[in-house]
């Protein structure tokens, strides 16, 4: 999938987000687009998942079948999460039992119940995640997926986005927190200026510096923070229990 | 079932069980109080029929209007993500099947209240003014929903013109100008209506394809 000369403004008086922007995608790419707040990183999602025409330039060889979450998941609509998840099911074409399947993977087959006017943040932007999942995408979007998530799913949707990948999917997240820095083989692409640059291994090497830091933990809690650490890129040994 | 028609149903589920079904009902079972407050004459049914039909266009359109507009923006680029272009189609599809309902609604209460028994002849020609209504309707709701006037003021107000706009243009005779309500009603009343409908046919959904074609159009840089 390419990218190339792409140029973008919502209005004609309006200014230009992207200028002549270009970017190559191969399959099982995941890339990371970050950037200042306001820059332009979900309207270069948006143009990436097809919602939006480029101005100027083209958007070559998408995959057929694209995922999108948006940032805020409209849980104004009413339904049940189950009916909901059904019928994206029905519109996605595929069997609603990849409804359970994700449901379980995410966390959140106990809020299958609940009416979505009624879910929380994080719990809404769960079901975003899952209807874009439903149909196995050629093309996942995703845009700011980790924020509002509980530490399990935090931990999970890395591992997700890293299955989607290893079998030719091409995933592009935006991500403010860097959850997906541990992520082997991750591009990142910084949108500034109207402009989308990659960013070299070089440009973060301050990041590749290696510490030791050393932490104490309630035993109880220790695999779940293990879990959230090795997400987030770093690496977790659990050493010995501290004599106390 | 295909992928347009799932996102079509799970549209009219939300519009249904949304309040904003609700609206352009209750407006139009007041019209149809007004209508129908004395039984319709016989000899009247064929200009009965088209005074609904000519009437309820703008009830439609809001109807049409109601449909697109019940989705959140971003569920409609949810949408737009799993069908690409064919998202337009089925928005279309659920809002016309949407106002089928209040159509025949409008064409079973004029039945009721008719004095006479109409021939068959009479009842088809009123059903095809109500589908010509319908048409109408639809490409008026189409082009003032939110994706093409976000303000809803501003829809509003457009909606109400466009609709103003096919009376004042059609009662000054010119039927090529506009969907030509007033001559549905003119011809009706004249005993003309059955011998001219296949041209009153045409000029009617001349403009209504226009209006969707623009639709189309518009839609592509307002997703």
């Amino acid at each position: 999938m390419r990218i190339a000369s792409l140029s973008f403004r919502y209005g004609r008086r309006d200014p230009w987000v992207l200028s002549d922007a270009d970017l190559v995608l191969d399959p099982g790419d995941v890339v990371e687009i970050t950037g200042p707040n306001g820059t332009g990183k979900s309207t270069l999602l948006r143009l990436v998942a097809g919602l939006l025409r480029p101005v100027r330039g083209r958007v070559e060889d998408r995959p057929e079948v694209v995922g999108y979450a948006p940032e805020r998941f409209p849980a104004d609509q009413p339904f049940t999460v189950a009916a909901y998840l059904r019928h994206m099911a029905a519109v996605r074409r595929v069997s609603t039992e990849s409804i359970g399947r994700w449901s379980e993977r995410l966390g959140m087959d106990h809020l299958l119940g609940q009416r979505l006017p009624d879910l929380s943040k994080g719990s809404a932007h769960k079901v975003g995640l899952a209807q874009a999942l439903l149909a196995e995408p050629g093309l996942l979007v995703l845009d700011e997926p980790f924020a509002g998530l509980d530490a399990a799913t935090r931990a999970e949707l890395p591992r997700i986005i890293g299955e989607v990948g290893a079998r030719g999917g091409i995933v592009v997240v935006s991500d403010h927190q860097g959850d997906l820095r541990g992520l082997p083989g991750l591009r990142r692409c910084e949108v500034r200026d109207r402009a989308v640059r990659e960013l070299e291994p070089a440009e973060e090497a301050g990041e590749t510096a290696m510490t030791v830091l050393e932490v104490e933990v309630a035993a109880s809690r220790a695999a779940e923070l293990a879990e959230r650490l090795r997400a987030e890129g770093c690496g977790v040994r659990v050493a010995r229990e501290a004599a106390r | 079932m295909t992928a347009v028609i799932a996102l079509a149903r799970f549209r009219i589920a939300g519009y249904v069980a949304s309040h904003r079904a609700l609206q352009p009902l209750i407006a139009l079972l007041a019209l149809l109080a007004v209508l129908y407050a004395t039984a319709v004459p016989a000899g009247q049914e064929i200009a009965a029929t088209a005074d609904s039909a000519a009437m309820l266009v703008p009830v439609l359109a809001w109807t049409a209007r109601g449909l697109l507009d019940t989705e959140p923006d971003e569920q409609r680029a949810v949408a737009l993500s799993a069908l690409g272009p064919r998202e337009l189609v089925s928005g279309l599809l659920a809002a016309f099947a949407s106002l089928l309902v209040p159509a025949a609604i409008a064409e079973a209460v004029l039945l009721v209240r008719l004095a006479g028994s109409p021939t068959l002849t009479v009842v088809l020609a009123g059903v095809w003014l109500h589908l010509l209504s319908a048409v109408a309707g639809l490409a008026l709701g189409a082009l003032t929903s939110r994706p093409i006037l976000p303000s809803p003021a501003v829809s509003t107000i457009t909606l109400i013109l466009g609709y103003l706009s096919m009376l004042v243009l059609s009662m000054a005779g010119a039927r090529w100008l506009t969907v030509p309500v007033m001559a549905w009603m003119h011809d009706a009343h004249h005993g003309v209506l059955l011998s001219g409908l296949p041209l009153l046919t045409v000029q009617s959904l001349l403009w209504p394809a226009i209006g969707l074609a623009a639709y189309t159009w518009l839609r592509r840089t307002r997703p």
